[in-house]
């Protein structure tokens, strides 16, 4: 073999390619929409800065990571924030570009920031220089390789499998003529003879684009947001891949093929090589926030303030109550539970609400009837430990089986090239029906729902005493249980929506809460686990019944699961269900107040419309979380925005709870958060677009019109109801009522959740007694807050 | 007072309600669109009562003089009645979809004016009238293309299509000034009846290509088909308001002109060959296409083909059965195309696909054409013996039901799906040809009778029967080749629609840089 060698030396070269590993890092995944969750966009950023990331993004993607000033600025007139929030946000930053006082900072108000733009790629220097759209070439070209190279199954005939992005879109470029036909003569052949390996092309394109190891980082950064959401779709197989210790190319392969299209337009357009190395040289400066960058997050953060002065108004102290609980529900802390958990205890004294992530602590992978597939039902950022199935028995299983296949053969002979004729004139006129069935939401489906599931393998006596120690020490569920107890996860009935799963239960992977209810319910009923509980210190009621139930989101409907027989419980059963009814009528009155054109009533046709783009908010408007016993919340109207936690740092032994809670839910909630922030202020980079316009690619995700660069994150009708945003562009506040040295005991213990609140990324207060006693500033510093300013 | 009919009153209707919402065109025009959905109702009963009115009374001209008249007839009925139901679906659809948009008022009265120029379109019983209605699907059909005008793609789109439609209106004018030149008259009818009574004249003839040309340009035939691919820049509705209305309408001029378009031979041949040409081609390209949309509307353009197809062979009748057929199953198609996630993530759970080898294959095509013969024969001796065409046809279509056999008879397919996969095929054969029964019954009067092969005609079946069964073979056995690296080239060709509309991009200057304005 006769390999050329490499112009690079090999030390450099590992700067390099150290390089595309950070740009890499610097992408945040996507999951696919079968099963997606809300990822904070900002996560390979979060040991920066906001300001300091609104210049790197600035500068990569082009988009401003704030809200436009107009925003705050109505804010102030209408009171919403006021002078001591400008000037104790413009006071916390420690930035030596910031306003000198507050009058100049105010000053800075009335003209907006200039928009920023991404430094070019070759691609575009090379369109300006010759009048042919080179980026969207490139897009069109790269998108329908990618869609059919990611593809799970929508096409029949895909590429073949087995191969690296890279190798095999090199198959691919060498037979696709369109770069040609559009101009870019013997691309096919530069792409036959670009390197074997996406290390050796990456190394070769900074050769040939002259790049510098000071540039390689944001330039290749830059390449990548280039690539839209195919690369975050890459980024996630990474996640996947290393979640389960091993590890995967496809983000670097991406890498290398956009590369090598910069370095064939650049040898096509060769005029433009003075420009693109002044655009390499301004990649090798060092990203710096502008002082308007700088301004930006002072007023962010001073809107910010102006939430959390508002709502620590709300939270002015602790609620009473004594005596057993007539029944108590345990919510997920999505904040839909929290309109839910007040209309309930509104309905009766004796009602006691909780909330846990809706996975209920088991690590569970779920086996649907029908399918040997496993679907993981915890949050992304764990491993399942279990496996619930809910394969009936064998001759249930194979007729859902056949049914399947038929059904899917039925598909294909739809779908294929001969009998797709004989199939419309066959079937053709049996969809006039359907067309009415589904015009007039006669065929809507119910959220899905199987038998019970049940552990495979079956867990010992002192696996699940353990289990079930471990989740009620986890709630603060540990004493004056009630006679019925009620887990109630949660899950969105919609028809015809691509986005469904995202308005599904985020702690169980996007799925419903239906699985992790019913199981941990029939765990904790369990003779043998009741047995064990007493050694661990746990003394539940002989009478105490656990239910699982499900609460649909858009229609506020909660269905029971009675698992296990309980005759003697069948008068609390009927009971609860006429309050959960009850209940359920009274949050969607008000719920219907925040939806477009909707009433109570209408709230349930939602579910069934298949035009419907906005069946629900999901968690829109989402501010605050906190982690505290109920009572420090109970009877505040909390207006759906705040995730609710059960706490009670006085039963959690060395803070083991507390540690949990800011190292898993507290980073669940970030995500969402920071997602629902991201599609808000930077829908072009981390919004999903415009939902009348989708294209539902590959079974994973949706590109606008035509096709081209995968859109991810939250769509548009998503976070705006038409005529103003649906959702305030808010870091989450996150307040727990712990003392302050066990908060940053555990933050010193972990970094990368420490990084989340040094680099305001989240905010955090230490609650007392149901009030505000402290707020959190970066290097574990507590400010203690006054009585007259809670929050300042 | 002029004769009128009820079908007659539907588009003036739509045009009037489309006018109220020229004073509320932004977000949320207040009761407007349920009122829109309220006309849409009507338009739908009045094409009702105009099947009524024909039954009673027979088919007729309507209208204002020979020269703006309006048909009467079993195919403007049909096409009425499907109109205005796909409208009806699509503008209830828009009611809730389009809640919230800047523009959400005039998209409801672009929508209803399309919808209303379609219907002056299929009922059109002048030569003026038809080029008429043409032009304004077009012109309104262009605004919704662009009801996002600053997307570069959707402005690529909107030039493109308009390029190619508005050749197909010039073809139609021509064609429709050179009748009108040739026989003296305007009146469709009278063209027709005049067609029969001796050979046809020069213009005729010239006619007749320009119409066989406009039919393919707006069915988006190959070569041309670029503009349909590539228009899901608008809203969902407007794709279903496209592909199961106004791509319909080369079909419904040449099924309306078939007296006149059967006269050629050549003219037919043409049509046969690009039809059955552009089925294949179309049907091949979906097979690689990831994204569901951009499938359908490839699978538009085959069964458009096949449509042409079929009116090449002069099976009138079936190729209408087939513009309702396709046009219902494409509406739904789209309009739920947002299931396409969980419909993708269902086909994998049940596990692997059986796949079949040669020798089911070989005996699933060997059961098929058991299966056609006997249900072929049935029909036959209840309905009369059948036109060599139409057997063709039926051979075609059960080269396709083979492949539901074959996917039953795979080694590895258990009995149960077998049983399975052969009911359903069964089903399929004689839903299809229970079908064809019913359409030559309700439109085999109005349509001229498939005409007596002769050697071209022959020559075209065989072709037809032939390539299709060739591919239909190779569709069976598809996943013993489709992932072999020497069909990897073929794949990406294929997948870029044989680089057609890129070289139409090329020439056009559709890769220009757009002004983002």
């Amino acid at each position: 073999m006769f390999l050329k060698p490499l112009q690079i030396p090999a030390a450099k070269a590992s700067h390099f390619l150290r390089a595309a590993e950070a740009a890499a890092r610097a992408i945040p995944p996507a999951f696919p929409l079968e099963a997606t969750i809300a990822v904070n966009p900002f996560l390979g950023q979060t040991t920066e800065d906001l300001a300091q990331t609104a210049a790197r993004l600035g500068r990569v993607a082009g988009t401003a990571l704030t809200p436009p000033r107009s925003r705050i600025a109505a804010q102030i007139a209408a009171g919403e924030v006021n002078d001591d929030d400008l000037a104790a946000a413009l006071i916390a930053c420690t930035s030596p570009l910031k306003p000198q006082d507050l009058a100049l900072l105010k000053a800075r108000i009335a003209t907006e920031a200039p928009a920023p733009v991404a430094l070019p790629t070759v691609a575009e220097l090379a369109a300006g220089a010759s009048d042919t759209d080179w980026p969207a070439i490139m897009a069109r070209s790269f998108g329908l390789w990618a869609a059919g190279h990611f593809d799970r199954g929508q096409a029949l005939w895909t590429p073949r499998p087995g191969q690296g992005a890279y190798a095999a879109w090199r198959e691919w470029a060498t037979h696709d003529l369109t770069p040609e036909i559009a101009g870019l003569t013997g691309f096919c052949a530069h792409v036959a003879t670009a390197p074997d390996t996406a290390e050796r092309a990456v190394l070769r394109a900074v050769d040939r684009l002259g790049l510098t190891v000071e540039a390689a980082e944001t330039a290749f950064h830059r390449l990548l947001i280039d690539l839209g959401g195919w690369s975050q779709h890459a980024r996630w197989m990474l996640w996947q891949a290393e979640l389960a210790g091993e590890s995967d190319s496809a983000l670097t392969d991406l890498l290398a093929i956009r590369l090598v299209w910069d370095e064939a337009l650049l040898a096509h357009v060769p005029q433009v090589a003075g420009d693109w190395q002044a655009v390499v040289a301004a990649h090798a400066a060092p990203v710096s926030a502008s002082a308007d960058q700088v301004v930006d997050a002072i007023l962010q953060e001073a809107a910010e303030r102006g939430y959390q002065r508002r709502l620590a108004r709300v939270l002015a102290g602790p609620a009473q109550r004594s005596g057993r609980a007539a029944m108590q529900a345990a919510f997920c802390i999505d904040v839909r539970s929290e309109v839910m958990r007040r209309a309930l205890e509104a309905q009766d004294g004796g009602i006691e609400t909780l909330g846990f992530a809706g996975f209920f602590g088991l690590p569970l992978a779920h086996r649907a009837q029908g399918t040997d597939e496993v679907q993981a039902h915890l949050p992304a950022l764990l491993q399942p430990a279990l496996v619930a199935s809910s394969h009936g028995d064998a001759s249930a299983e194979e007729t859902l089986r056949i049914g399947a296949r038929a059904a899917r053969a039925w598909g294909r002979f739809r779908q294929a090239a001969v009998s797709s004729f004989a199939f419309v004139e066959a079937a053709g006129p049996a969809y006039g029906a359907k067309l009415v069935r589904d015009a007039l939401a006669l065929g809507a489906r119910p959220l899905p729902q199987g038998p019970l599931p049940q552990i495979e393998g079956g867990l010992t006596a002192a696996q699940k005493v353990q289990t079930a120690a471990a989740v009620l020490r986890a709630m603060s569920l540990t004493t004056n249980h009630a006679r019925l107890v009620l887990l109630i996860g949660h899950g969105a009935q919609m028809t015809n929506n691509p986005h469904e799963s995202a308005y599904h239960c985020g702690a169980c992977c996007g799925q419903t809460g239906e699985v992790s209810a019913r199981v941990l319910a029939a765990l904790l009923n369990d003779a043998e686990t009741r047995a064990g509980l007493a050694a661990h210190g746990l003394h539940l009621p002989q009478d105490t019944l656990f239910v699982a139930g499900l609460h649909n989101t858009v229609t506020d409907a909660v269905t029971l699961y009675p698992d296990t027989p309980a005759p003697a419980h069948a008068e609390d059963l009927a009971r609860a269900g006429a309050w959960l009814r009850a209940a359920g009528q009274q949050a969607r009155a008000e719920r219907a107040l925040r939806l477009p054109g909707a009433a109570g009533e209408t709230l349930a046709r939602r579910a069934q419309d298949w035009a419907e783009p906005r069946p629900e908010w999901g968690l829109a408007g989402c501010g605050a979380f906190i982690a505290a016993p109920r009572k420090a919340t109970a009877g505040r109207d909390l207006q759906g925005r705040a995730f609710l936690h059960s706490y009670d740092w006085q039963a959690d032994q060395g803070f083991a709870t507390l540690e949990l809670i800011l190292t898993a839910p507290v980073v669940v909630a970030s995500w969402i958060s920071l997602q629902y922030y991201g599609s808000s202020v930077a829908p072009a980079v981390f919004g999903g677009g415009n939902k009348l316009i989708h294209n539902v690619v590959g079974g994973i995700g949706v590109v606008e019109g035509n096709g081209g660069l995968l859109r991810t994150g939250l769509p548009w009708q998503t976070v705006h109801d038409g005529t103003k945003p649906a959702h305030e562009a808010l870091r989450l506040s996150v307040m727990i009522e712990a003392p302050t040295e066990a908060i940053a005991a555990v933050l010193r213990k972990h970094d990368a959740v420490r990084a989340l609140f040094d680099n305001g990324w989240l905010h955090l207060f230490a609650l007392e007694e149901g009030q505000i006693k402290a707020r959190y500033r970066p290097g574990l510093i507590w400010q203690p807050t006054s009585p007259a300013h809670p929050a300042a | 007072m002029p004769d009128l009919s009820f079908l007659s009153l539907s588009p003036p209707l739509l045009l009037l309600m489309a006018s109220l919402f020229l004073r509320r065109p932004g977000c949320r025009p207040g009761h407007l669109p349920a009122l829109a959905e309220a006309v849409m109702l009507a338009s739908l009963g009045l094409a009702l009562a105009a099947l009524a009115q024909l039954m009673l009374g027979g088919p007729r001209l309507v209208g204002l003089g020979q020269a703006l008249s309006l048909r009467l007839d079993a195919i403007s009925v049909t096409m009425g009645l499907l109109v205005s139901f796909v409208g009806w679906i699509v503008v209830r659809f828009s009611r809730r979809y389009m809640d919230g948009e800047a523009r959400e008022g005039a998209f409801h009265g672009l929508t209803l004016a399309a919808i209303a120029s379609v219907l002056v379109l299929v009922q059109a019983g002048s030569l003026p009238v038809l080029v008429l209605g043409f032009a304004a699907t077009g012109l309104v059909l262009r605004q919704l293309l662009l009801f996002y005008p600053d997307r570069p793609e959707a402005q690529r789109a909107a030039a493109k299509f308009t390029r190619v439609w508005v050749a197909g209106d010039l073809a139609v004018a021509m064609a429709a000034a050179l009748l009108w030149a040739g026989f003296g008259t305007a009146d469709i009818g009278m063209v027709l009846a005049a067609a029969q009574a001796d050979a046809l004249p020069l213009a005729a003839h010239a006619a007749v290509v320009l119409l066989v040309l406009a039919a393919v340009l707006k069915t988006a035939a190959f070569p041309l088909h670029g503009w349909l691919t590539e228009v899901m820049e608008a809203p969902t509705p407007v794709s279903a308001l496209l592909h199961a209305g106004i791509i319909n309408s080369g079909g419904v001029l040449l099924i309306t002109l078939a007296g006149l378009v059967q006269q050629s031979a050549g003219a037919m041949a043409a049509l046969a060959l690009i039809g059955g040409l552009t089925a294949l081609f179309g049907a091949l390209v979906m097979l690689t296409q990831s994204a569901v949309k951009t499938a359908f509307a490839w699978s538009t353009v085959a069964q458009m083909g096949f449509m042409l197809l079929q009116c090449g062979l002069g099976l009138w009748a079936l190729a209408l059965l087939h513009i309702v057929a396709h046009s219902l199953y494409k509406a739904h198609a789209f309009l739920s195309a947002g299931g396409a996630v969980q419909v993708v993530n269902a086909i994998r759970k049940p596990g692997p696909v059986a796949v079949p080898g040669f020798g089911a294959v070989a005996r699933s095509f060997g059961l098929a054409l058991v299966l056609y013969a006997a249900v072929a024969t049935g029909f036959s001796l209840v309905m009369g013996p059948k036109s060599a065409q139409a057997i063709a046809l039926g051979a075609m279509l059960i080269f396709g039901v083979s492949y539901l056999i074959a996917q039953g008879l795979a080694d590895a397919a258990p009995g149960a799906l077998t049983r399975r996969t052969v009911q359903a095929s069964l089903g399929a054969a004689l839903a299809y040809f229970g079908f064809q029964v019913v359409a030559q019954a309700v439109w085999g009067q109005a349509l001229p009778a498939a005409p007596v092969p002769g050697p071209l005609e022959w020559a075209l079946i065989v072709l037809a029967v032939l390539s299709f069964g060739l591919v239909a073979v190779a569709q069976a056995l598809f996943p013993l080749w489709a992932h072999h690296p020497s069909t990897a080239g073929l794949r990406v060709h294929l997948a870029n629609g044989l680089y057609l509309n890129a070289v139409f991009d090329r020439l056009s200057g559709g890769f220009r840089l757009t002004s983002k304005s």
